[in-house]
């Protein structure tokens, strides 16, 4: 096994494995933290996929401000441990989450070997270059990226609203 | 690559890591001298000549103090909180250049943790990272003041962050490039001939943003609202005794280090100073010199400031960061994209 392998299983197994815990957690605050750290695992993935920039921008945006908002909403809160739900044997949705995995993984398993080598059809310039991602963005994704910027714009200005004639109220 | 590359390469990301807090111990002593210059009294003065054993024997005291954590706190995240702390801290540093290129022995090693092509992204993602360590250390010790100290800073790193950014979106536009070394190449040499090519020259506004956001960044007065021991006891840390304190102390010494590098590499020309052409090892070691000096001098002003100014109202900090900063910052933008659009300015 190489060096890149051993650290994209590495990667790849903290990815999945506190993925899992942050939906398994009772605990919300620790949930969060737990879904910082996948986060994290996912970062290493795309630099080992050689895209710094899209690891960097991960944990700039999703680490370092989406969640500690969570954070910060859930501290507010000061939300405790869920306790278990009463009579916590529930035959329906586990069998029902269960065939969901099920046919989820085989779904998955299977777009995966249609797809053949991921290497035949890739870019043969990786966007490493963060010049040429910005001049895509602003050439051939014009319209796209500035469609998200007004969908952002729309979500800020609702919230303004949503706050303002609360106050005015 | 052999073990001499390997060993070069270890040095270059290590001793940075190993320096930094280790000057945190004369840079408390100037702190607290400074202080006292400030406020008219001695300031440690008692142990060794001008005080100065005081920091090292602190230190060695915080090392043998025994750490008391409260019974309700969770323990995995109250000890991991100060490790994230200083790590945050010091990675921040691995991409800032902190001298000439070494040239010995036919070999040529860049005086730079790593010269990623996206230097200026990675330190704020790593600066966003800080903020964990303040907001775990504050919910984990399940004590009141700590997480409203916990909650303060999450609120005012994230929001000063967004000003840092974009006034920094200036320097990134006039060096046409998000790589520190390309951003300390295009501030040497001059203007008219004696002006120095800093970007602090024609983006005054941008350095002031980013220096103000600098010391909300790390927590310091005027913006140490995290901790306002006047309220707050000592906020996020209030709770933290020993040498797991002295985690905070020195991550906060070494983001005021690390934050006025950042600040001398993007607007004040770096290792670089004009007229001078580093050559060999003597140059090399001319050029860090230059990188220390001028980084010691925005230190300085983080004390000076420290002693000087009163703490902000939370309110106000708000207001200021998102009513006057971030307008300003944008503002900055469409100024330096004019200069570099329509002058001459930058090459």
């Amino acid at each position: 096994m190489t060096g890149s392998a051993m650290v994209f299983y590495a990667a790849a197994v903290l990815t999945v494995v506190f993925a899992a815990v942050m939906v398994v957690h009772r605990n919300p605050v620790k949930s969060t933290l737990a879904l910082v750290v996948s986060f994290f695992g996912l970062a290493i993935c795309y630099v080992l996929l050689s895209a710094p920039l899209i690891a960097v921008l991960q944990v700039i945006v999703y680490a370092g401000a989406i969640l500690v908002l969570f954070l910060f909403v859930l501290m507010l809160l000061n939300l405790r441990e869920e306790p278990a739900p009463p009579g916590s044997s529930r035959p329906i949705q586990t069998v029902l989450s269960g065939v969901a995995i099920v046919s989820f993984a085989g779904l998955m398993l299977g777009l995966i070997r249609a797809s053949g080598d991921p290497a035949a059809g890739a870019d043969p310039q990786p966007l490493t270059d963060i010049a040429r991602v910005s001049r895509l963005l602003f050439s051939d994704y014009l319209l796209p990226f500035e469609a998200v910027s007004v969908l952002l714009l729309a979500a800020l200005v609702g919230a303004f609203v949503l706050v303002y004639s609360e106050k005015r109220a | 690559m052999s073990l001499l590359d390997f060993g070069i390469i270890a040095a270059r990301v290590l001793l940075p890591a190993l320096i930094l807090p280790g000057i945190v111990i004369p840079l408390v002593w100037v702190e607290r001298r400074g202080a006292g210059l400030i406020q008219d009294r001695p300031g440690p003065n008692r142990v060794g000549p001008m005080g100065l054993l005081q920091s090292p024997v602190d230190v060695l005291k915080l090392f043998m103090k025994e750490p008391v954590m409260p019974a309700a706190a969770d323990s995995f995240l109250y000890t991991l909180a100060p490790a994230i702390a200083v790590f945050a801290a010091l990675a921040t540093f691995a991409v800032i250049p902190y001298g000439a290129t070494l040239e010995v022995g036919g070999r040529t090693i860049p005086l730079i943790g790593a010269d990623l092509n996206i230097g200026i992204l990675y330190i704020f993602a790593m600066t966003s990272l800080s903020v964990y360590a303040i907001v775990l250390a504050g919910w984990s010790a399940n004590n009141k003041y700590s997480l409203m100290g916990g909650i303060r800073s999450s609120a005012q790193i994230i929001s000063y962050e967004l000003a840092m950014t974009t006034a920094a979106a200036g320097v990134i536009l006039a060096a046409s490039s998000f790589r520190l070394n390309d951003v300390v190449a295009m501030q040497e040499g001059t203007w008219l001939s004696f002006v120095p090519r800093w970007n602090v020259f024609p983006q005054f506004l941008g350095f002031l943003i980013f220096f103000v956001a600098a010391f909300a960044e790390t927590n310091r007065i005027p913006f140490d609202l995290p901790e306002a021991e006047s309220e707050l006891v000592a906020g996020y840390h209030t709770e933290y005794s020993a040498m797991r304190f002295g985690s905070y102390f020195l991550a906060e010494y070494v983001n005021i280090m690390v934050a006025s590098a950042l600040a001398v590499t993007l607007y004040l020309g770096g290792w670089t100073l004009p007229g001078f052409h580093p050559q060999g090892i003597l140059g090399t070691l001319i050029s860090i010199a230059i990188f220390a000096g001028k980084t010691a001098f925005l230190v300085w002003v983080f004390v000076w400031v420290r002693w000087t100014l009163p703490r902000f109202r939370y309110d106000q900090l708000m207001s200021l960061g998102w009513k006057v900063l971030l307008p300003l910052a944008l503002v900055n933008i469409f100024l330096q994209a004019a200069l570099a659009l329509g002058t001459g300015v930058y090459r």
